[in-house]
């Protein structure tokens, strides 16, 4: 009997956990990454990454789906033993933890530049950790509620970017490939690392209710991911010359920043503060990520006080460090090149291993 | 010698405590289960039973052809005076048309007997009257309950244009027959348990066999059952002993006082909870938007009910952000605004000398305690209240510099809005909330009233009624629920019943429906 069972989630909510995930505050700078690495053709890269992530979310599948019950502690004890599983879970914990509370620092910096400058970091971080204790504490049902709603409620956000089309230059974008591929294939880590997430799919796999969709929810959340960002990024695009955006540090929010109407000026600071809700969204699931894997080390059933530990550990961490850009952005290459191993490499691995497991399983047997 | 008489003392103390105890059993020795024979030793018993109530009425007379002695107890005021003169005391009074018959009967219904103390005691009080008579040691029980009531009158707190102007009363058998009316139905269950230790206050769970989930049934059967307490004075205590976050703010049951809006709720799969001596009903499990939803809303023309639907949403979100939007704009973020308002905000908040924060949070507590003084006056005072209030003390405010014009508007704009939601209890959840709200604008800005919104609904995501999600159909998503959430699409929209409630019935219109009596 599945033990998860008891927090089943649905297919939808299966989807905006991985949707959910990927998109944080990296959209915010994506296009001007985009547009240093690989110019204008750069919006051709999301498509390539989509195409890599989808491609990997499918092998991650095709391991779990082996063991349907199974979320990636029990997989590591089942495949490797007690000890052995729970040592080769302690770097992937780091990660996921590491990988949360770097977007929550991402999204202090932020806060700070652009709200309260004066405000210590800590205590920003301590207004994030309220609703997002109160989410991840109760499990994986709430949080996926949480996810779905979110998503519904911000669903028309992305709809105040078509305010600036009509300063738009459709021209920017050709020709396409005007380059050739070297300089796209030159920026796709950036933009493959924008997609991660889809690690998430080792802890949710097996809560979800109907695993014959696991495949097409996974596309599915995917695609939703690629087209907000194909975009986002094409807006900013055709809005900026080709040489401008790369002197913007945020081109999505200096974009919002020319929008005007008549009742509210500034419509960047409310997509902004508004943009945290949706944020929240990814800090949770990693999170949940990591709560999920330390309960089980200890083997405890509820993660809520883990939940809490952790957060307060990230708000003391940040006291100690007082994290500013320029050690984040060297900290997210840092995890994005962990990201690469943990997205690309574990999935193919722990393919090969299990299928090999399993052979050895059956010959022993008989 | 000190030590001596001291143990003395305490010698003569434990023989003292020895003699109060061995007097107690003798005086529980009276006291046996069942009746006596003896009428005479039987009324000691009773007199014994109920010290200090004068209330008690125990009338002795002979009866029958054999003048059999017989004792009518019962409580006056608790009694129906009507019934036991002339259907009780009447037919036994007169002689027996057949002197065969040795006892004359009385003609009334509800007739039974019992034979213990306890079950004597326990009817007398519930208002039944108790026949003794000479020789039986059983006593004769007749339904003769009778109290003060008050009349069916429009539900005050939730007045409805075009339902029933019926509303519950006192009397929970009397409730759960205004529901029945609305549904003469087989499968109209209720369940019976009496909560309390002193007040044994009977509460009824009410539902449609074939509609209602059996698991939520369980569930709130247990949790009636826990509830260990002296007595129940009203519903809204029960409520709160059996709802599942205490600490919430929001309200996890429907209360109501109107039968239509809890039948209308029992066909969406709900359970319907009466308890007696207490004129509202809990509706159970209830969701966050069922407290936007009135009656009124299904029979009007669905384009007016979806637009006040619309309205009542609009009117949440204002009456909870508003203010510290307000105060977010013009300590923090001022840039978001236009110059011309802004410069407009600035001219009338020039001779305000108090923090926004401060001026706002003046501004609502005096519009609260408006509110609460104008509950409990008279109609007449209420509205002299509302006037000195309103425009005397707000006009003065404003001139006298204390408040910018704007704030009044805004909190004026605020408790508007606060009142067109249908539910009491959400409309106070509402107002309370926006004081935190008010202070996270006040520290932290726009990003303060962000959090305080994503708190918000990490709670409503999380909390549960019944264990059923409290944020369907919006947290569960359920897209077929949104015909009847923001909306109210007409009703030849509505086939199925709303998902929230888990119905294991689901179509209600059309053909194919199963029609309730089958089986």
């Amino acid at each position: 009997m599945n033990k998860y069972a008891m927090n089943g989630i649905t297919l939808m909510q299966y989807i905006f956990l991985i949707q959910g995930a990927q998109v944080g505050t990296g959209i915010l700078s994506l296009p001007r990454v985009l547009a240093e690495n690989s110019g204008t053709d750069g919006w051709v890269n999301i498509l390539i990454a989509w195409g890599i992530n989808c491609f990997a979310g499918w092998v991650i599948l095709l391991t779990l789906r082996k063991y349907p019950d199974f979320a990636l502690p029990d997989l590591f004890a089942h495949l490797f033993g007690k000890w052995i599983g729970k040592l080769l879970l302690l770097p992937l914990i780091a990660y996921y933890a590491f990988f949360a509370w770097i977007i929550m620092i991402n999204t202090m910096l932020f806060i700070k530049a652009w709200f309260l400058p004066k405000t210590p970091g800590f205590l920003i971080l301590l207004l994030l950790a309220i609703p997002g204790y109160l989410v991840v504490q109760h499990g994986l049902r709430v949080q996926a509620r949480y996810a779905e709603f979110v998503f519904y409620l911000m669903m028309w956000v992305p709809l105040i970017f078509l305010a600036t089309l009509k300063h738009g230059h459709w021209l920017h974008l050709l020709p396409v490939l005007k380059e050739g591929w070297e300089p796209i294939l030159h920026g796709l880590p950036k933009t493959v690392f924008a997609f991660a997430g889809n690690e998430v799919l080792f802890f949710i796999y097996p809560f979800l209710k109907k695993k014959q969709y696991a495949v097409h929810g996974m596309l599915i959340a995917n695609t939703m991911t690629m087209f907000l960002y194909l975009y986002v990024t094409i807006i900013c695009f055709v809005f900026y010359t080709p040489d401008g955006i790369t002197t913007l540090n945020q081109p999505v929010l200096s974009l919002l920043k020319t929008i005007e109407f008549r009742f509210v000026e500034r419509v960047d600071m409310i997509f902004l503060a508004i943009y945290l809700i949706v944020v929240s969204r990814a800090w949770n699931a990693y999170i949940f990520c990591t709560v999920f894997s330390t309960s089980f080390l200890f083997k405890k059933q509820d993660h809520s006080s883990h939940t809490f530990v952790y957060f307060a550990l990230a708000i003391v961490c940040v006291y100690l460090v007082k994290p500013t850009w320029n050690q984040t952005e060297h900290w997210m290459t840092l995890l994005s090149n962990a990201g690469m191993g943990i997205m690309y490499a574990l999935p193919v691995l722990l393919l090969v291993y299990t299928s090999g497991f399993e052979k050895y399983r059956r010959w022993k047997a008989g | 010698m000190f030590f001596f008489s001291k143990i003395l003392n305490r010698n003569r103390y434990q023989q003292k405590e020895a003699q109060t105890k061995a007097n107690l059993p003798q005086d529980q020795f009276a006291k046996q289960d069942s009746l006596y024979q003896d009428l005479s030793h039987n009324i000691e018993e009773v007199k014994r039973l109920f010290p200090s109530s004068p209330d008690l009425i125990i009338y002795r007379f002979v009866a029958g052809a054999q003048k059999t002695p017989v004792a009518l107890l019962y409580l006056d005021g608790l009694t129906d005076k009507n019934s036991i003169n002339n259907h009780i005391l009447g037919p036994m009074m007169q002689n027996p048309p057949d002197a065969k018959q040795a006892m004359p009967v009385p003609s009334i219904s509800g007739v039974r007997t019992v034979s213990t103390w306890d079950d004597l005691e326990a009817a007398i009080f519930a208002g039944e009257s108790a026949l003794l008579l000479e020789g039986q040691q059983q006593a004769w029980i007749y339904d003769t309950k009778g109290w003060p009531q008050r009349a069916i009158e429009d539900p005050q707190l939730e007045s409805s244009l075009k339902g029933a102007h019926q509303g519950f009363v006192e009397t929970g058998q009397q409730n759960i027959a205004l529901l029945r009316r609305y549904l003469p139905n087989k499968q109209f269950r209720i369940k019976e348990q009496t909560v309390g230790q002193r007040g044994r206050s009977k509460v009824w769970i009410l539902y449609l066999e074939d509609i209602a989930h059996p698991e939520i049934l369980q569930e709130l059967e247990t949790r009636i059952q826990n509830v260990d307490v002296d007595a129940l004075i009203n519903t809204g205590e029960l409520a709160q002993y059996i709802e599942d976050d205490p600490h919430s703010p929001f309200p996890q049951f429907i209360m109501t006082e109107r039968p239509d809006s809890a039948v209308s709720q029992m066909l969406q799969g709900r359970f319907v909870v009466i308890v007696d001596r207490s004129p509202s009903v809990i509706i159970a499990p209830a969701t966050f938007t069922s407290f936007f939803q009135s009656v009124d809303d299904y029979s009007t023309r669905w384009q007016i009910a979806s637009f006040i639907r619309l309205l009542r949403f609009t009117a949440f979100m204002i009456a909870m952000l508003l203010p510290a939007l307000y105060i977010a704009v013009i300590s923090f973020n001022y840039e978001i605004i236009p110059l011309q308002l802004l410069l407009s905000i600035a001219e009338s908040r020039a001779s305000v000398p108090f923090p926004p924060l401060l001026e706002a949070v003046l501004m609502e507590i005096t519009l609260e305690m408006m509110r609460e003084a104008g509950i409990r006056l008279p109609a007449p005072l209420g509205q002299t209240i509302g006037i000195v209030g309103g425009i005397v003390v707000g006009q003065a405010a404003v001139q006298a510099g204390i408040v910018s014009n704007i704030m009044v508007i805004i909190v004026a704009s605020t408790a508007i809005a606060s009142f067109i939601l249908p539910s009491y209890d959400m409309g106070m959840a509402v107002r309370l909330l926006r004081f935190p709200m008010m202070l996270l604008a006040s520290l932290f800005g726009f990003i303060g009233m962000v959090i305080g919104f994503m708190t918000l609904v990490a709670h409503l995501v999380a909390l549960e009624s019944l264990g059923t999600p409290y944020g369907s159909p919006l947290a569960p998503f359920r897209w077929a629920d949104m015909k009847d959430t923001f909306v109210r699409l007409p009703l030849s929209q509505m086939t199925d019943r709303p998902k929230s409630a888990r119905p294991i019935q689901n179509i209600r219109m059309g053909k194919k429906r199963p029609k309730g009596d089958e089986s």
